[in-house]
């Protein structure tokens, strides 16, 4: 390597490791290489720990007897030593194992031991203080607290931040981001028209009130739940658990404290009086796959849905591997797997067999009526009620009346009181199973006994265990109830040091693409350390307890604890995602994944929001909030391959194929094949993927959708009066992008959409096969020529990588 | 290579991308990217890992012939005629010491049922196998027979996914998807790693294959098996749409490109030209796919030594072709599923018609594959996510329901190919064919044995998820050196 490489070796050790002009922080740069290197053998898990040394706690490390760590004298420490010798029978890690230290490594370890080894907790599990705000040079930049800290850093790194973008990519950024659709025409022209102050915050709200915010926010917790329209495994069975989904709508929409809402998801059944919407929340836990195989141990699928259970909520709420600990000891973080089972006693006592017990649902269920409906109920449940009065009395009386109760069955009287009862049961039944039934939990009236299992095993038990919460966490409320309300209090208490991280960590996800814990699903030693720790901290206590006066996103707690869209405006209105997401070559060498955040991010759309957009750009949208999922169009034969031709595909007709994304039929074993990139929705899943490969370009290029887009879009542009073409593509252009063409890309379109005229001149048959894709009907006012020239044009700008990107 | 130098070397290569982008026009920086898939860290050309192979591989390409449902191995590979003398007898609680099996059998009485078939001995090597494998038979000399196979999973799902990802959950990368991952792959124009399906014509016992069982779980997802589907189009939206020629779709796509150049010369990210050159893949994909599916080419004598099936789209025999077709254009990893072998009560009707289904094309797959000199270059695989019992399912008097339930214990897979030793068996089991005897091989062994041969240390082929270092091979699994030539 000649020098270039010199300068990029200063580079990471300045931005990745510990500064050399500032001390070592042991949470930060020390326990991530113990956790790295040396934990799978010296920590937390009791089997496997070798020579009786612990490197992830003070007493094991700092031990005084026989101590490998002399604080301040790396030279004397013995672990330094191990780390540095040559001997290939004492070097650490062992030479025949994958694992070894950098020199930068060492180094840190060495400086650590030299400044004296302080101690420390892994910073996830000890509760977030509020930071002091930073100072800054540049004042005027900061437009809340956010932008401090972000600052802040750069100013350190040496680094300013980018320009502000365009309004007009900001207004799209925000509208997708807050909404999944993008901005008409109309709003952007209102937005850049107003040049008061605070244009932009009111756009915010308006996007924050809108009933399309909660249609987009519900994504992604979608894929948390593992939320589908099927049960999976063989025979795949239809599910009903679309009401939840809709009360998820429902509660982000109306800005439900972010505690209500996991209190009520986890534990809606065990509140006083539980209304019938909050018994449909606790749906959340019953979105796991249910397994109908033949031959199944019924007793091994209600375990496996148990531990799924303990996972997801370790996942979502604290962003810990709880799965480590189904087996053994967690081998880095400190949990231990009698922990495990103890907050599976939470989730055990469930009232379910493992079968599917209730056709094609599995108990417990609830069925869903109106108040309409509840009254019609009442009224037959009196009828049956009645008729089974007057039945006991008339047998009664025919009893005193006839000596034999052969004489009395044969009656007529009674035969006919005993034929009105039953009809009026028959009656009432028949009502009842009207009703739409879902999923939810309710806990048996003698709780199950809980016990360890031996490798996870669902029959090999080991000690029984009482419900509890890992010694490494926050202590449960005193005299908390073994059930899982005191679960879910404990999950929002302002003392839990991961609830509120891992859930702004996720906001900040969903709009900068990736979070200040760039390992959304790992808080533990193994997960990445925060690119702003300081940050990440503000935040969760600023959402815990807001301090910043935003009065249009108050909500229904009086100290408007756990206000979601306080968050999201506080993100969003920052300077920090207000900035151009332009990439300088200097910044892209320096920071490629932009974790200094000095720019806008920049990256795909995911799937399923590209899919919307060419909905409503074409104007073919259907906006229906809720309801049961719908089947757009699919290519033929896949559920049939996929099930053997045991279950066929019934595509939709009419409004149903323009619905939004979300309201897409799920099935388990095969999810709809015009998304890419989207979680399996098979297990809990925080993170997706954004991958580029050709396939997907098939999908925008190909797709009856997009290619029904596309005509509809041109017809759309075609139907405005008196235009020139350069003025029709122009708004096919802003209602995907925002922002005018400039003059070299109109004239691509221009020249294309002359040879694409000249084309279809002449070949007529073509132009009225291209604009028959699609079941909505093509304008017969329109020329066909002339929308399958401006259906090419469209297609362009339907597949620009500006178009599916978020800039 | 050290995690740090990894991380040089990628800002190596994206320094290089940020100091040259403004001079060099985007076609000329795409066909720089690796390989043609996304731009990722430390790869090679190919769009492999830098530091892979470990060593000279034997093979560069797998054809998996995964026997979903799980093939008798009593009944065709592992021969035991002295089985014969206990036909009907209960089976010595000194052989099944009472392993766990799965509900449909536990508990119940187990009569012995020795093989179905009559066995015959097969070429130079004189293996034994069913005389419903003549053709099978006829390749013996090239093949590994491994009768020592054993799993912990006994049912079907949970079998498979472990077979392919080493753990019965799903979640793990698929085997093909590590093999990508790992060496990248050698076609600029089909996918590294393409799974088809095929089943028993009558579909009696049909599994159902789960798209999880070729997932690249947590590998980036353009490592998962792109499905080749049964019927129609074998990709997804391969097709222009209706009225939309190639040279309408080339203008389009020219046009694109010049836009987002333009859009790239502004921006700078990289992303915008690994997007410009995976349009010109998909582009390139709807002339490689149909040209790959079009057995006009293929010798009546190659078509004919396939079997009757070898043109019906979605059969086994269709999908052997298929394999050879695309492992000669550089495919890394093919998988093929045939669902059909669970017979649990139908082991008089269905047994010989899933030979007969899967027998030939097998057979001339290998045939095949020799003659064009691919045989040194390609590992084929044949096998099932588990073997059956030895002992009879229903009752043994009503031949008309005979059948065997699931066995995990012991089963035999076969391997053909580079780097095999040709022409012999491998282990064996006791002699009801119930329990290991000599040469236990379990699936991790298994899939170390198939990552040696291409050149991979299943050891050091990790990826770090949820802070644990994952392999194929979970934290087990030796390489079977005895299977190697």
């Amino acid at each position: 390597m000649g020098k270039p490489a010199i300068a990029i070796i200063l580079f990471i050790l300045l931005a990745d490791g510990a500064f050399a002009a500032e001390p070592v922080d042991f949470s930060r740069d020390v326990l991530p290489i113990l956790s790295d290197n040396c934990l799978q053998c010296h920590g937390p898990d009791q089997k496997s720990r070798e020579a009786d040394l612990r490197l992830d706690e003070k007493d094991s490390t700092l031990r005084t007897k026989e101590p490998i760590v002399v604080p301040g004298q790396s030279g004397k420490s013995e672990l330094f030593r191990r780390l540095i010798t040559t001997d290939s029978d004492e070097v650490m890690p062992p030479a025949d194992s994958p694992r070894k230290l950098t020199a930068q490594q060492i180094d840190v370890l060495k400086r650590w031991i030299d400044e004296g080894a302080t101690w420390g907790k892994h910073w996830a599990f000890v509760a977030p203080k509020r930071p002091a705000l930073p100072a800054v040079q540049k004042e005027d930049w900061v437009r809340n607290p956010i932008d401090r800290f972000v600052l802040a850093r750069l100013q350190r790194e040496k680094l300013s931040p980018s320009p502000m973008t365009r309004r007009e990519t900001l207004i799209r950024r925000v509208t997708l981001d807050l909404t999944g659709l993008p901005p008409t025409p109309e709003e952007v022209a209102a937005f850049l028209a107003d040049k008061s102050p605070g244009a932009y915050e009111r756009v915010v709200d308006r996007l924050l009130k809108s009933s399309r915010f909660g249609e987009r926010m519900v994504w992604d917790w979608l894929d948390a739940a593992r939320y589908a329209d099927t049960n999976g495994y063989q025979g795949d069975p239809t599910r009903t658990m679309y009401f939840w989904r809709d009360w998820v709508i429902s509660a982000l929409n109306g800005n439900m404290p972010f505690d209500q809402f996991t209190i009520e998801q986890l534990a809606g059944d065990l509140l006083a009086n539980p209304s019938q919407d909050q018994l449909i929340a606790t749906g959340f836990h019953r979105n796991h796959m249910i397994n109908g195989e033949g031959g199944r141990i019924a007793e091994e699928s209600r375990v496996d849905y148990v531990q799924d259970r303990v996972e997801t909520t370790g996942t979502v709420w604290m962003g810990l591997t709880f799965n480590c600990c189904r087996c053994h000891d967690h081998k880095y973080d400190p949990f231990l797997q009698k922990e495990y089972y103890q907050i599976s006693a939470y989730f055990n006592s469930v009232d379910e067999t493992g079968r599917n017990d209730a056709g094609g649902l599995a108990n417990p269920i609830i069925r869903l009526s109106s108040p309409k409906q509840k009254q019609q109920l009442q009224k037959l449940r009196t009828a049956e009620a009645e008729a089974n009065k007057k039945r006991d009395e008339v047998i009664k009386q025919a009893r005193t009346r006839l000596d034999d109760a052969k004489k009395v069955d044969a009656d007529p009287q009674v035969v006919a009181a005993k034929k009105e009862a039953e009809a009026a049961k028959k009656k009432r039944e028949g009502y009842e199973r009207s009703f739409s039934r879902t999923m939810v939990m309710r806990d048996r009236a003698k709780p199950r006994d809980t016990f360890m299992l031996v490798r996870g095993a669902y029959n090999k038990y080991g000690d029984k265990v009482t419900h509890g919460v890992p010694a490494t966490l926050p202590p449960l409320a005193d005299g908390a109830p073994a059930n899982r309300l005191a679960l879910a209090n404990w999950l929002v208490d302002p003392a839990h040091p991961l609830t509120a991280r891992v859930t702004v960590n996720r906001f900040w996800q969903m709009f900068f693409g990736v979070g200040l814990v760039k390992t959304t699903e790992n808080f533990g030693l193994q997960g990445d350390t925060p690119s702003h720790p300081q940050l990440l901290d503000w935040l969760a206590t600023e959402f815990i307890s807001p301090t910043v006066a935003q009065p249009s996103v108050k909500n229904s707690h009086a100290d408007n604890a756990w206000n979601v869209k306080h968050m999201l405006r506080l993100i969003v209105t920052s300077a920090t995602y207000r900035q151009s997401s332009i990439v300088k070559p200097a910044l892209v060498e320096r920071d490629p994944e932009n974790r200094l955040l000095a720019r806008g991010s920049r990256f795909r759309l995911p799937s399923w929001m590209i899919r919307d957009q060419a909905l409503a750009a074409s104007g073919l949208l259907v906006e229906k909030v809720g309801g049961p999922p719908v089947k757009g169009y699919q290519p033929t034969g896949i559920w049939e391959e996929a099930t053997f031709g045991k279950i066929r595909y019934q595509q939709d007709k009419g409004e149903a194929l323009y619905r939004r994304s979300l309201y897409q039929f799920w099935r388990r074993i095969v999810g709809p094949t015009i998304f890419f990139d989207v979680a399996r929705r098979q297990t809990c899943e925080v993170k997706v993927a954004r991958t580029n490969t050709p396939l997907h370009a098939l999908v925008t290029l190909n797709d009856v959708t997009y290619v029904e887009a596309a005509r509809a879009l041109a017809q759309r542009i075609l139907l405005t009066p008196d235009q020139s073409d350069a003025a029709r593509i122009a708004e096919a252009f802003r209602r995907l992008t925002a922002r005018e063409p400039k003059p070299l890309e109109l004239a691509v379109f221009t020249g294309r959409l002359k040879t694409l005229r000249e084309h279809y001149k002449n070949d007529p048959a073509a132009a009225k096969k291209l604009i028959a894709v699609g079941e909505s009907k093509p304008d017969e006012e329109l020329d066909a020529t002339e929308v399958a020239a401006f259906t090419g044009i469209t297609t362009i700008i339907l597949n620009l990588d500006e178009t599916i990107t978020k800039e | 290579m050290n995690p740090f130098n990894k991380r040089a070397a990628d800002l190596t290569r994206r320094q290089f991308f940020a100091r040259n982008a403004m001079g060099l026009g985007v076609p000329a920086l795409a066909s720089l990217l690796p390989g043609s898939l996304s731009a990722g860290e430390g790869m090679t050309q190919l769009g492999g890992l830098r530091d892979l192979p470990h060593f000279p591989p034997k093979v560069k390409n797998v054809i998996y012939l995964l026997q979903n449902g799980a093939p008798p191995h009593v009944d065709m590979y592992d021969h035991k005629p002295q089985m014969e003398k206990w036909r009907g007898k209960e089976l010595p609680e000194s052989v099944h010491k009472n392993q766990r099996l799965s509900t449909m059998t536990a508990g119940k009485s187990k009569a012995v049922l020795p093989a179905f078939s009559k066995f015959k001995q097969y070429g130079e090597c004189g293996a034994w196998l069913s005389g419903f494998l003549p053709h099978i038979g006829s390749v013996a000399d090239e093949i590994c027979f491994i009768k020592s196979m054993h799993t912990t999973q006994v049912n079907h799902a949970p079998a498979i996914t472990f077979f392919l990802t080493g753990a019965e959950l799903p979640g793990r990368p698929s085997m093909g998807a590590w093999a990508t991952y790992g060496l990248g792959s050698e076609t600029q124009e089909l996918p590294g790693f393409v799974v088809m399906t095929s089943r028993d014509k009558e579909a009696s016992c049909g599994q159902i294959f789960y798209d999880f069982y070729w997932g690249s779980g947590f590998l980036p997802t353009k490592y998962q098996g792109v499905k080749f589907r049964g019927n129609g189009n074998p990709v997804l939206y391969l097709s222009n749409p209706d009225g939309v020629s190639r040279d309408v779709r080339r203008g389009l796509l020219d046009d694109l490109k010049t836009l987002n150049q333009l859009k790239y010369d502004e921006f700078g990210d990289p992303e915008i030209a690994t997007r410009i050159a995976q349009y010109e893949m998909a582009y390139r994909m709807q002339a490689s796919v149909p040209d790959l599916t079009d057995f006009s080419t293929e010798p009546k004598h190659v078509l004919e030594s396939y079997g009757p099936d070898v043109t019906r789209q979605g059969s086994f025999a269709y999908n052997c072709l298929m394999a050879r077709r695309l492992v000669e254009r550089g495919v890394r990893f093919v998988q093929c599923f045939h669902a059909g072998w669970d017979h649990h009560r139908n082991l008089s009707t269905q047994f010989k018609i899933q030979c007969t289904d899967t027998d030939q094309p097998s057979a001339a797959l290998i045939k095949d594959l020799k003659q064009r000199g691919l045989l040194d270059d390609t590992l084929v695989i044949w096998g099932g996510e588990f073997g059956r019992t030895p002992f009879c399912q229903g009752d043994i008097n009503d031949r008309k329901s005979l059948g065997r339930d699931h066995h995990p214990y012991v089963f035999t897979t076969w391997m053909a190919g580079g780097g095999i030793k040709r022409g012999t068996s491998y282990g064996e089991s006791d002699d009801f064919a119930y329990n290991p005897a000599k040469d236990p091989v379990h699936v991790h062994d298994f899939q170390a044995t198939i990552m040696h041969l291409l050149g991979i240390d299943h050891e050091r082929l990790t990826y770090k998820f949820q802070g644990r270092r994952f392999r194929l091979t979970d934290i087990h699994g030796e390489v079977v050196k005895g299977i190697l030539a």
